[in-house]
């Protein structure tokens, strides 16, 4: 009777230490599995071989294999060896070359994250920086359509190349779903998804990677958080006091986790009138200010409700690529801010946490 | 300024983890309790099964011997916690450092935290 290792394996699963809530296959204790005729051998790692449990489990996996019906059960044990002890492994490995993780934030939906992160990244890339942008938005991805990118991603050697636009790359939920298809995930898949934006594709060398994040304190945020360690976060708010609560659970949220908030941007700031030039302030005006030096954050500047931004944003060309106009030079003047608070923010980010 | 550690120490002798935070304190924590201590949504009992600490209390009743699990190697995840990935397997557990912090039952964290727990009752 010829015996698979694929059976074998099944019927090593079955088998489990006393106490240990995972089987000795998941927990990589099985090595050198070797089958035959009506014989099967193999090795145990265990971290103590010669004592009664690891007989008793060496005996169990015997048994598991026998029931199979092979006739020649050999089984070897050896000492695990102690693992990567004294190793540190970051989280932040997942992008070694990328200098300074910006994420992008507001506590409430509809106050111009995206069109904040967008112009945050081509301002940062015109002045000269490498930079990249990831939209973490799974639900509702507006990066690509904001920077008038069509074409995906491709795959080369394992990892996904990101499409550029305008000197940026970028990665984005978008480019991954049919229009008119939904991302209808919990957390766990979530948590996949960032981990493959920062891990599987290719940044390469980055000065800045600009991380545009859904509204509220989420699954998503969380993920981000633990996944990386974030230079900093910027915060976007509306003037008007409903956008400005939210925002404070945004700036609680960075806070627990242990994320600078860079400072505070102003958006929809407030209107003038193409026609008669008159200053109207929609949502009111200054409130972002106000908050933010009430909580002591940098203000990092305002950016008008303007048609000319929606209208670039549309026909994705963002503002910013026009330096000359009013509009380009208010998001220059935030990725200025920006960058002297990211700064400022490695500067004080103190030494690594040594694991020994 | 949040707490942070300076050092994690996983094997600091007598099955105890030790951690020097940057502000100089040292906290020393078992490997059992540290483990019965996990945060995770399974071990709290947030999905709906019985917490591990109820659970452990139920099994300690039978004092049968169990070795306790030893944290294999830890990870800072992000930049305000812990990830230890323990021998059980087990390393869905996220430990803050201001959780871990609160954790530290050295005589003085102790005597601190019943000097608050006094008044707050006053």
């Amino acid at each position: 009777m010829k015996i698979s290792p694929h059976d074998v394996l099944a019927a090593l699963k079955t088998v489990k230490e006393s106490g240990q809530e995972r089987d000795i296959i998941s927990l990589g204790m099985v090595k050198d599995l070797e089958t035959g005729d009506s014989r099967a051998s193999f090795t145990l790692l265990m971290d103590d071989p010669s004592s009664p449990a690891s007989e008793r489990l060496a005996q169990a996996a015997r048994a598991a294999v026998e029931s199979l019906g092979v006739k020649e059960v050999s089984v070897q044990t050896a000492q695990r060896q102690k693992m990567m002890m004294g190793s540190m492994a970051r989280s932040s490995d997942l992008i070694p070359e990328v200098k300074a993780a910006i994420a992008v934030a507001s506590g409430k939906g509809g106050v111009g994250k995206s069109t904040l992160a967008v112009n945050l990244a081509v301002a940062l890339n015109l002045s000269g920086a490498a930079t990249g942008l990831m939209d973490t938005d799974v639900y509702g991805p507006s990066v690509p359509h904001l920077m008038g990118s069509r074409t995906g991603p491709v795959v080369v050697g394992g990892k996904i190349e990101p499409p550029t636009a305008y000197g940026i790359k970028m990665i984005s939920m978008g480019y991954f779903l049919p229009p008119n298809e939904a991302v209808i995930w919990r957390g766990p898949m979530l948590h996949k998804a960032i981990r493959q934006f920062l891990g599987d594709v290719r940044w390469g060398a980055l000065d800045y990677l600009v991380i545009d994040l859904p509204p509220g304190t989420g699954d998503i945020q969380l993920s981000l958080s633990q996944t990386i360690p974030l230079t900093g976060a910027v915060i976007v708010s509306t003037p008007q006091d409903v956008a400005l609560t939210v925002a404070a659970k945004a700036i609680a949220m960075f806070e627990k986790l242990n994320v600078p908030i860079l400072g505070v941007v102003e958006n929809m700031s407030y209107y003038a009138c193409p026609h008669c030039g008159q200053r109207e302030d929609i949502f009111g005006h200054g409130g972002a200010r106000a908050a933010a030096e009430k909580m002591h954050f940098p203000f990092l500047g305002e950016v008008p409700l303007d048609t000319k931004i929606r209208a670039a944003s549309d026909q994705g060309r963002p503002i910013a690529l026009d330096s000359e106009s009013a509009c380009g030079k208010a998001f220059e003047e935030i990725a200025a801010a920006v960058a002297a608070q990211v700064e400022l923010a490695q500067k004080q980010a103190g030494q690594d946490i040594q694991i020994e | 300024m949040a707490i942070v550690p300076k050092k994690v120490k996983l094997d600091a002798g007598g099955d105890t983890l030790a951690i020097e935070w940057q502000d100089g304190h040292v906290s020393v924590y078992g490997y059992e309790s540290l483990r019965d201590s996990c945060p995770c949504a399974t071990c709290t009992g947030a999905e709906g099964g019985t917490p591990r600490k109820q659970a452990k209390a139920i099994s300690d009743a039978l004092p049968m011997f169990k070795k306790a699990a030893r944290p294999l190697r830890a990870e800072i995840a992000g930049r305000y916690a812990l990830q230890i990935f323990w021998s059980d397997g087990h390393s869905s557990g996220i430990y803050g450092f201001s959780y871990l912090r609160d954790l530290c039952a050295c005589d003085e964290c102790r005597a601190a935290k019943m000097k608050k727990a006094g008044d707050l009752k006053s």
